[in-house]
Parts: structure tokens; C-alpha cells; sequence
């Protein structure tokens, strides 16, 4: 019930974009009006991924699956390729959307349809995403929040980064925040406090070398480790007509990873 | 054939279950008896792979759980205390998806699905959604799909809990069929369910296995102890004054009834034979009290077992 009430609220959207940009303003471009949808996955992405994984948490229906003789990575990849279809079929139907504007003037077909395809990839790894943080946690809600913030920040990722061009202290106080983190890490992993504080100081003493050799190159790292963050940004190249092979290595890579996160987040429960 | 080797779970500094170890042959219905807490579920889910152990080995058909994970989960059919449903699927789709989770060729699945509804006598509930059911028909969908793939093994996690009385006798005559050819084992905290279904029991407190054997092995396991009842004519005080200090008897409670009669309870000891109990009536006949009637009762596995997980007994309100 849920699909169907999602791809009919995203056609609804995609749809609405379509007339407006392209109908009745009659912008010639599709992979604008594609663009302008994307703050739409915000709301589906969260809404489609949030029981994935959380709801067999809570209800325990996960017994079921790892009691089974099926391996971890096809119990992830069947919910995701599940989802995928799911998100799948509005982006089909918008697929219909650039045969409409051909009846009515001339478009770049291959343009318009690598937009698409981006937008696609684009979709998945937000899938990907969810599916990840709805296996963190067993309500639903928390998931459908949590994979919105992700989003949101991923979203705003452009806004955010261009605060951060002045000053590479601010650069070197966030990355001193990721090596406390790592240290953490790196501390509960071994259970080992003296293990932890080690990685933190190295971790510390090769940003202070940084900071005082070559400062420029840390807002510069800083700059690219936000900019590796926004999920949104690589698509705007197919907009421009550019089919960036390197965005869409980068879509796969971001789905590639957070699979194996959500499958190694599946094992974990079994280890604790 | 399951094989269960120095099993342990800790969580932290908290030991769930502790050095357990036990064996169930091909077609036989083990129970696990224990109060809550005992480590039951536990040992299960560890049973199943869900959790890992600690420390130990299962090994289920030869398959070690760890090991071989996929071959050993196929000879495996788990029936946990929720029975993992989903809510909005009809029964049909449920059992069918079941089927496909469990490796069962596809040609097979409708005659699978078909044989588990009608073992289970769920058949007429097939295009029913599962939320509609009750809590027994429920029960009986979560059995059928851990009878699909004709697993060797079965686990039953309180599978009778929650059932009325009619339901609870059909699910047991259910279970002594499947434990003609299946391996069973099952848990729970109703003893005479256990006593009359399983084959062997295996008693757990706070994780370790404190018993084990065949319900009426662990009955005699405390020494064949036996309890007389006796009702008496005559007054309380004398008729226990006249048995206490007989041979092999432990300890007598008496209390007055109407109409000139006593009831006295007389625990005797280990090794008391009919002789003891002809000893009791000719001492208590030697006092002037009469015998009205004399009951032996072997303990109970209740009483077995409220004494070896050291839970306080209950009496039936003789003792102070």
C-alpha cells in the first residue's frame, strides 16, 4: 500500500515540475526539471527505507531471516533491490516526459535521459543510505529522522561548505574532533585506552605538522571532505549536459558502501 | 541429531548461560525446563545461530552452526517465542515466502506449503491476512513454517504458551507425531507438558544445567523419596506422636479434621518400601487411631524441580 501511495505522491511532484518548467515555461531542459525535484527524495527516500531494516528489529521478524539458510549479503541486497524497484518505477514514468516535450519542439534526447539516469543513481545511493540507518536502530521513526538529516545535510552541503572557506583553524578544530573520534574508535575496538590515546596523538601531532607547514592544504582537505559529503553536488554535472563518469562511479561507490555497512551492522546484532 | 558442546554466553560480566553441554539423538523430544531468567531462550537462539556463543560448539546434523552456517540452518526449523510474522501478509504468502527463505525448490513450494497448513490443521485460515488471527492460530502458522524444507531439527520456543487447554492438548499430540521423525526440542515452564511429551529433560537455573534425564528418572532421582497421606480416627497430637519416631520416616505434619479425625503427612526416606508404609499403619492401629485411608505419593516432577532450582516449595499450606 505504502509503494503505491509513494510513487503516486512522487509522480504527483515530478509531474507538477514537468508542467511547470517545461509546459507552460517551455524550458527545453529536462535534467533542470529533475533537479528541481530532488528535494522530493528527502521525503520519499526516509518514508520508503525507514522499516526496512528497523521494523524486522522491532517486531523480531529478523529471527526469521537469520535464522534461514540465506547469507547476509542477499537478505541486504533482496531489501534493497526491493526498494530500488520501488523508486524505480515514478523515475519511469518521468522517463515518458521527454517523449512528451519531443511531440512539441526539439530536445536532446540523450541529454535528457542521462540526466535521468543520474538522477537515478542518485536515488539509489539515498536508498542505500536509508537502508544503512534503518539498521541501526528498531524504530522506524528514528530511521525515517535520522535518513532525513542525512539527507538535509547532504542537501545543503554547497550552503555549508562555503562557510568554511575563511580559516583553517576551524578546519584544523574539526579535523582534531574526527581524530578524537577515531582515537574512540580505535580504543573501543581494542579495548585498549592506551591504544586510543595513541591514534589520537598521532592523529594530532600530523595536524599540528599540517597546520604549521602547509595551512592552505587543510581548508583545502576540509573543503574536499565536505564536498565528498554532498550527495546532490556530482548530479548537477548532468544537468549541465556533462555525463560525468566520475559521478557515477561516485553514486555506485556511495551504494557499494553503505550496503556493506548495513550488512555488517546485520552481523554485528548476532555478535553482541 | 543436535550436539551441544561447553556452550557459554556472557554479556558483559553476566554470565546468561554457563558450560552447557548435551546431545539430542535423531527422533527424540528433548525439553528444556527452567524457571524465567534461566537462560532457556537464550541457549535457543544460540542453538539456531541467531547469537553467537561465547564460548562452545553446536553442531546440528554434523554441521557446525558457526561453520557451516547455510547446511546446518537447513536441517533447522525454529519456533521462537514471537513467532516472527508478518502482520500484513495473508497466511498463503507468509508459508510461500517462508518456503523460498528455507531453500525450497520452487516446483515444491505449493505442496510444501499445503502439507505444513494441513499438519498444523490451519488449512481453512490459508487467504486469511495474519493479523487477523488469533494468538493460536498464530502459534500454528509459526509451527508449519518451521516445518517447511522437512528440516531434521526442530526448536520450539514455549510453543504451548498463551494456547487454551484444547489448543495446548492438539499442539502436543502435534508435537509427539513430529517427534517421530524429527529431532525436537522444546522449552518450557509447564512441567506436566514436559513430563508427558518429552523423552529427556534437561533442567536449567541461572544458566547451568543443574539436571537431566527422563522425566521419570529425574521423579526418582531424589532417592525414590515418598510421602504418605494418611487419614486417621482419632487426635492429631497422638497419631503423629505414634509415627515420628518410627524407622526411615523424616518428619510428620498432622492436623485435626472434623469428626474425630486427623490428617498426617509423613515424609520417609530414601529406600522406604511397602514395609515402611506397614510399619506407619500397624504403629498408628498400635495407638488407637484407626486407618481410614493411606496414599503413597511419588514427588512430583514439580516438586523435582522447585527443589533443584532452589525455588522455597509450596506445600499445600501443612507445613508452617
Amino acid at each position: 500500500m505504502l509503494g503505491y501511495a509513494l510513487c503516486a505522491a512522487y509522480v504527483l511532484v515530478g509531474g507538477l515540475y514537468f508542467w511547470v518548467y517545461n509546459l507552460l515555461n517551455l524550458y527545453p531542459d529536462f535534467g533542470y526539471t529533475l533537479y528541481g525535484t530532488t528535494f522530493a527524495m528527502l521525503v520519499f527516500i526516509p518514508i520508503l527505507t525507514m522499516r526496512s531494516l528497523a521494523e524486522e528489529h522491532r517486531s523480531h521478524t529478523d529471527q526469521l531471516l537469520l535464522t534461514a539458510p540465506v547469507s547476509i549479503p542477499s537478505i541486504v541486497a533482496g531489501k534493497y533491490l526491493a526498494m530500488t524497484a520501488v523508486f524505480t518505477v515514478p523515475v519511469a514514468i518521468l522517463g515518458l516526459c521527454p517523449l512528451v516535450m519531443r511531440l512539441y519542439g526539439t530536445v536532446s534526447l540523450p541529454k535528457a535521459y542521462g540526466a535521468l539516469l543520474g538522477y537515478w543513481l542518485l536515488g539509489c545511493a539515498g536508498i542505500a543510505i536509508g537502508l544503512f540507518l534503518s539498521g541501526l536502530t528498531d524504530s522506524p521513526i528514528v530511521a525515517a529522522l535520522a535518513t532525513f538529516g542525512v539527507l538535509l545535510l547532504s542537501y545543503l552541503m554547497p550552503g555549508i561548505q562555503s562557510l568554511f572557506t575563511v580559516g583553517s583553524l576551524l578546519a584544523v578544530g574539526i579535523f582534531g574532533l574526527l581524530a578524537a573520534l577515531a582515537g574512540l574508535l580505535a580504543g573501543i575496538r581494542s579495548r585498549s585506552l592506551m591504544l586510543g590515546m595513541l591514534v589520537f596523538l598521532a592523529l594530532c601531532a600530523a595536524l599540528a605538522a599540517l597546520y604549521g607547514l602547509r595551512s592552505a592544504a587543510l581548508t583545502g582537505a576540509f573543503s574536499a571532505l565536505l564536498g565528498a559529503l554532498g550527495l546532490f553536488t556530482p548530479f548537477e554535472n548532468f544537468i549541465y549536459g556533462i555525463f560525468s563518469i566520475p559521478a557515477m562511479i561516485y553514486y555506485l561507490s556511495i551504494t557499494a558502501l553503505f550496503l556493506f555497512l548495513a550488512g555488517q551492522g546485520l552481523e554485528k546484532r548476532r555478535w553482541n | 541429531m543436535i550436539q551441544v558442546e561447553h556452550l557459554t554466553r556472557r554479556y558483559g560480566t553476566h554470565v546468561a548461560v554457563e558450560d552447557l553441554s548435551f546431545t539430542v539423538p535423531t527422533g527424540q523430544i528433548c525439553g528444556l525446563l527452567g524457571p524465567n531468567g534461566a537462560g532457556k531462550t537464550t541457549t535457543m537462539n544460540m542453538l539456531t545461530g541467531y547469537l553467537s556463543a561465547s564460548e562452545g560448539r553446536v553442531i546440528v546434523s554434523g554441521h557446525d552452526i558457526l561453520e557451516e552456517p547455510m547446511a546446518a540452518r537447513r536441517q533447522l526449523g525454529y519456533l521462537p517465542e514471537q513467532p516472527p510474522l508478518y502482520p500484513e501478509m495473508t497466511v498463503e504468502e507468509y508459508l510461500r515466502f517462508v518456503a523460498e527463505l528455507r531453500r525450497v525448490p520452487r516446483a515444491e513450494w505449493a505442496a510444501q506449503v499445503r502439507r505444513a497448513m494441513n499438519r498444523v490443521a490451519a488449512a481453512d485460515m490459508a487467504r486469511r491476512l495474519i493479523r487477523n488471527l488469533s494468538k493460536g492460530y498464530r502459534q500454528r502458522v509459526g509451527l508449519a513454517a518451521a516445518l517447511l524444507g522437512d528440516p531434521e531439527v526442530l526448536i520450539l520456543d514455549e510453543p504451548t504458551v498463551g494456547l487454551d487447554p484444547a489448543q495446548m492438548i492438539e499442539f502436543r499430540t502435534l508435537i509427539r507425531q513430529l517427534g517421530r521423525k524429527h529431532t525436537v526440542i522444546l522449552s518450557s515452564h509447564i512441567l506436566s507438558e514436559v513430563s508427558a511429551v518429552c523423552d529427556q529433560v534437561l533442567i536449567l537455573s541461572r544458566g547451568q544445567l543443574i539436571a537431566q534425564g527422563t522425566p521419570d528418572q529425574l521423579a526418582d532421582r531424589l532417592a525414590g523419596r515418598t510421602r504418605l497421606r494418611v487419614l486417621v480416627l482419632g487426635q492429631a497430637s497422638e497419631a503423629a506422636a505414634a509415627v515420628r519416631n518410627l524407622a526411615g520416616v523424616c518428619d510428620v505434619q498432622a492436623e485435626p479434621e472434623p469428626e474425630g479425625r486427623a490428617r498426617l503427612t509423613v515424609a520417609l526416606d530414601a529406600g522406604a518400601g511397602p514395609q515402611q508404609q506397614a510399619a506407619v499403619s500397624l504403629a498408628l492401629a498400635a495407638a488407637g487411631c484407626a486407618v481410614l485411608r493411606l496414599e503413597a505419593e511419588a514427588l512430583s516432577l514439580e516438586e523435582v524441580f522447585l527443589q533443584l532450582t532452589g525455588e522455597p516449595a509450596e506445600e499445600g499450606g501443612e507445613e508452617e
